[in-house]
């Protein structure tokens, strides 16, 4: 007999007002871990809507991505009516999810000064580009600006070329992850100290702080600046192979040692002075050349395959085609479809998987308001003539 | 102490990166954290016994050794105590299990088959703990044909897909300067941890956590995955540029060849900020022109955009000219280096950046926790721990192990501070 497990976050509903991708992945996990997350969009839909790529009808599949999982529903909070259906899914929630300037649901009556007397319960999450105060605050932002500010970017890339930001959205999802984390630790708080919600103060220059966080030190012990690389080759990434690029890292000795003869580069493997990282970076030209040339003449997964039986840390670039085919991921179940549909692509599935209680993604984008009517019904406690009444005066979509 | 997990308390054998920073947020939270390390094999993140101390540290009396002046290490375990333990001993091992009714969660993050066979994987630790909440952190995970193959930063980016997508537009796939995956496994642990709280608290139920660098990184690019499977488009190397807006990038400024780097980043989202960026450069010819009349057109002509914002950067200052598009409401940013960031004055009102104070490295600015929750304020964050340097305090709080007993067992090898007994290394006492 199957028991079906509880869900980590099932007793909580989230409204998400948010309109950035940091936020929607922030909601997005809250949901995977099963939260019932209410998406509220404007009329017309939310602004990702509008972002690519797009599939041949139009759709966009950013937004097919990170509005996965959840209810929407279409709400004009410029219209007094709508504001106070607002209100009422607030009061009737546990978590809210936003991404405006300082400011801006404060314009819609649930604003800081209200959170005291209104929502005292709820956790507030704001993800903004750079937090809630500070002097940077009105600012707007984006992946550019969270990389600029974090000192990220001036460490990535070529040292002869321009820094370079993380592909795609990267920044925005790790802040998207950190506001999950917070938001979480706010209920755990919350679990010990009932009726006590907080404000959530996230942003995205700072999540993305933490993949400098080492540089940071770095920069300060080595007295100089570390910039970016002078040259890609083996030490600062993947170089390339037969079919493609391929990065050998050659941490520990052993490492260093079995890559050498996997290679045929015995002379380099005997070499016990090579056994210490710092030493081979400070001879680094005595064998980059060497090795690479070796490299170039074999083929990534057999090279991966040949490093990994040796337990070698190494690994081939791949491209998302391969990914899509890829047998490992496929083995753990991270090439997910939504379980209300039998087609359509295959999603990345759970980033953790936790032993009790399940990621599960249970359906794909919903429309914009598709959801309107039944989320007023179950968040905001309306009955169904008022609910009509707000969709004939446009209030509801 | 404070913080929203004042009464939580994490016995962790994390190291290097990733697995000490998912602990080192739960520490910036107010958990009580003891890291525990092996004197014969140190955290890789600590460098090695006779490695170099840091040349920004040679006129600092106090950094003698190299273990505990490693920036990467002390970098991402603010806040935590640290402990040794030789898990390869009897004693230590038994040390270790009697640890662990202490404690609400473990992590670790070795390969695969280290904790089964220390006799130390879930299953064992249940038996002792039955509500324990256990983290597993690994490069692909505790199942599949690849669970064996070891990973850090440096190849989860390619075997993850963020490779492949990260480099200048025609150029080779790159790895980011400091490794992207880490941070991202880190802060994933740290929330799988949270929500396995969260349930327990409700439920006083544990459980087990599996978390592979592969797929915690792999779904920060899935409108990729996504596009590819829908459209069949593996998308390319696109530099600072974005999918649907232009111009977006990065552009050096005045003073780019006099030594330091200057470089200003700015997008424009939206036609409003187009306009103003048009303002702010006194450029209105921009703005009529039929090749940047509208984003589309932009994206279409970005080359010839990027020609002339990048023409007309060249000849400004990188303070002012940010700080007018800012002023007009235009995204943008100067790139920071570590001195900068060090020095930011958001950063450090934000209390983001502290100056920490460690005693052996010296007074360093660091980032501290990367979220803030109204209600429980934290305390100013305290510094990485020297190796075992919380090991005989820990040990006598928690097993009633005296001072006499702990001379016994650092002898032997099984706990103390540094290296083991009879290395005979160049640098340290």
């Amino acid at each position: 007999m199957t028991v079906e497990r509880q869900r980590a976050l099932d007793d909580v509903r989230v409204i998400d007002l948010s309109t950035s991708v940091a936020g929607a992945w922030c909601t997005r996990l809250l949901a995977d871990f099963g939260a019932d997350v209410i998406a509220v969009e404007p009329p017309g839909g939310s602004r990702l809507r509008s972002l690519g790529p797009f599939s041949e009808d139009g759709t966009s599949i950013l937004a097919s991505y990170v509005l996965a999982n959840k209810r929407s529903i279409m709400l004009d909070v410029e219209h007094a009516q709508g504001r106070r259906a607002l209100s009422a899914m607030v009061r009737n929630s546990q978590i809210v999810v936003e991404s405006g300037t300082p400011g801006t649901i404060d314009r819609w009556g649930i604003g800081l000064d209200q959170r005291d007397e209104l929502w005292p319960k709820q956790t507030l999450v704001s993800i903004t580009p750079h937090g809630q105060d500070g002097g940077r605050e009105h600012l707007p932002g984006n992946d550019l600006t969270a990389y600029g500010y974090s000192g990220w970017a001036a460490a990535n890339g070529l040292a002869d070329r321009e820094p370079l930001k993380g592909s795609g959205y990267t920044a925005s999802y790790l802040a998207g992850v950190t506001a999950y984390a917070g938001a979480v630790t706010a209920l755990c708080y919350s679990d010990e100290h009932p009726g006590e919600g907080q404000h959530v103060d996230v942003a995205e220059s700072e999540a993305a702080g933490i993949v400098f966080a080492p540089g940071l030190v770095a920069t300060q012990h080595a007295g100089a600046v570390t910039g970016r690389k002078q040259q890609m080759d083996l030490i600062s990434g993947p170089v390339p192979v037969r079919d493609g690029h391929f990065a050998l890292t050659l941490s520990r000795a052993h490492f260093w040692r079995d890559a050498m003869n996997v290679l045929g580069l015995e002379v380099l493997s005997a070499d016990r002075r090579f056994d210490s990282g710092w030493y081979r970076m400070q001879h680094r030209d005595e064998f980059v050349p060497v090795v690479e040339a070796r490299m170039a003449e074999r083929d990534k997964m057999e090279l991966f395959d040949a490093l990994g039986a040796l337990r070698v840390v190494a690994g081939p670039v791949l491209d998302t085609a391969e990914l899509s085919e890829n047998e490992h991921l496929r083995s753990r179940g991270n090439l997910v479809r939504p379980t209300d549909t039998d087609e359509g692509p295959h999603f990345p599935g759970a980033p953790f998987r936790m032993s009790e209680t399940p990621w599960a993604l249970d359906r794909g984008m919903p429309r914009a308001g598709k959801d309107s009517a039944r989320v007023l019904r179950d968040a905001a406690d309306y009955m169904d003539d008022w609910i009509g009444g707000l969709a004939e005066q446009g209030v509801l979509g | 102490m404070g913080g929203p997990l004042e009464g939580v308390r994490a016995m962790v054998l994390t190291q290097a990166w990733a697995g000490s920073l998912s602990t080192e947020l739960l520490a910036l939270m107010g958990a009580e954290v003891v890291q525990i390390e092996a004197r014969r094999r140190l955290d890789s993140w600590r460098g090695s016994y006779d490695g170099p101390i840091p040349a920004g540290l040679r006129a600092v009396p106090s950094a003698t050794h190299a273990w505990n002046v490693s920036p990467n290490f002390n970098a991402v375990n603010l806040n935590k105590q640290e402990i040794t333990l030789d898990l390869q001993t009897e004693e230590g091992i038994e040390l270790f299990r009697r640890l662990i009714p202490h404690a609400d969660i473990m992590v670790e993050n070795f390969s695969p088959r280290v904790v089964g066979n220390l006799g130390i994987d879930y299953e064992a630790l249940k038996a002792i703990k039955p509500d324990l909440i256990m983290c597993s952190l690994s490069a692909y995970g505790a199942d599949g044909p690849w669970r064996d193959i070891p990973g850090i930063g440096g190849t989860i980016e390619p075997t993850s897909g963020q490779s492949a997508l990260l480099g200048y537009v025609d150029g080779a796939p790159l790895n980011s300067g400091r490794m992207f995956p880490d941070g991202v496994a880190g802060t994933y642990g740290f929330a799988a941890l949270v929500t396995a709280l969260h349930y327990r608290n409700r439920t006083g139920r544990g459980q087990y956590i599996d978390l592979s660098m592969q797929d915690a990184n792999y779904g920060l690019i899935g409108d990729a995955v996504l596009e590819q499977t829908i459209t069949g488009n593996v998308r390319p190397r696109m530099g600072n540029r974005h999918l649907t807006f232009a111009p977006h990038g990065i552009y050096a400024a005045l003073g780019q060849d006099d030594g330091g780097e200057q470089w200003v980043a700015l997008a424009a989202e939206s036609a409003g900020q187009w306009a103003s960026l048009c303002g702010v450069a006194g450029r209105p010819e921009w703005a009529s022109d039929p090749r940047f009349t509208t984003n589309e057109a932009r994206k279409e002509h970005e080359d010839d955009l990027d020609g002339v914002i990048g023409a007309w950067i060249a000849e400004q200052q990188r303070d002012e000219v940010v700080a007018a598009l800012q002023a007009a409401g235009v995204i943008a940013a100067p790139v920071l280096d570590g001195f900068e960031v060090a020095a930011d004055e958001t950063f450090r009102a934000r209390g983001y950046v502290q100056d920490i104070d460690h005693p052996e490295a010296g007074t360093h600015a660091q980032f501290t926790a990367p979220f803030r929750l109204s209600g429980t304020p934290l305390d100013p964050a305290r510094p990485s721990p020297l190796m075992g340097e919380h090991s005989e305090e820990v040990l006598a709080r928690f097993l009633d192990i005296d001072h006499d007993e702990y001379e016994r067992l650092v002898q032997l090898g099984v706990t103390g501070e540094g290296p083991p007994p009879g290395y005979e290394g160049t640098a340290g006492a």
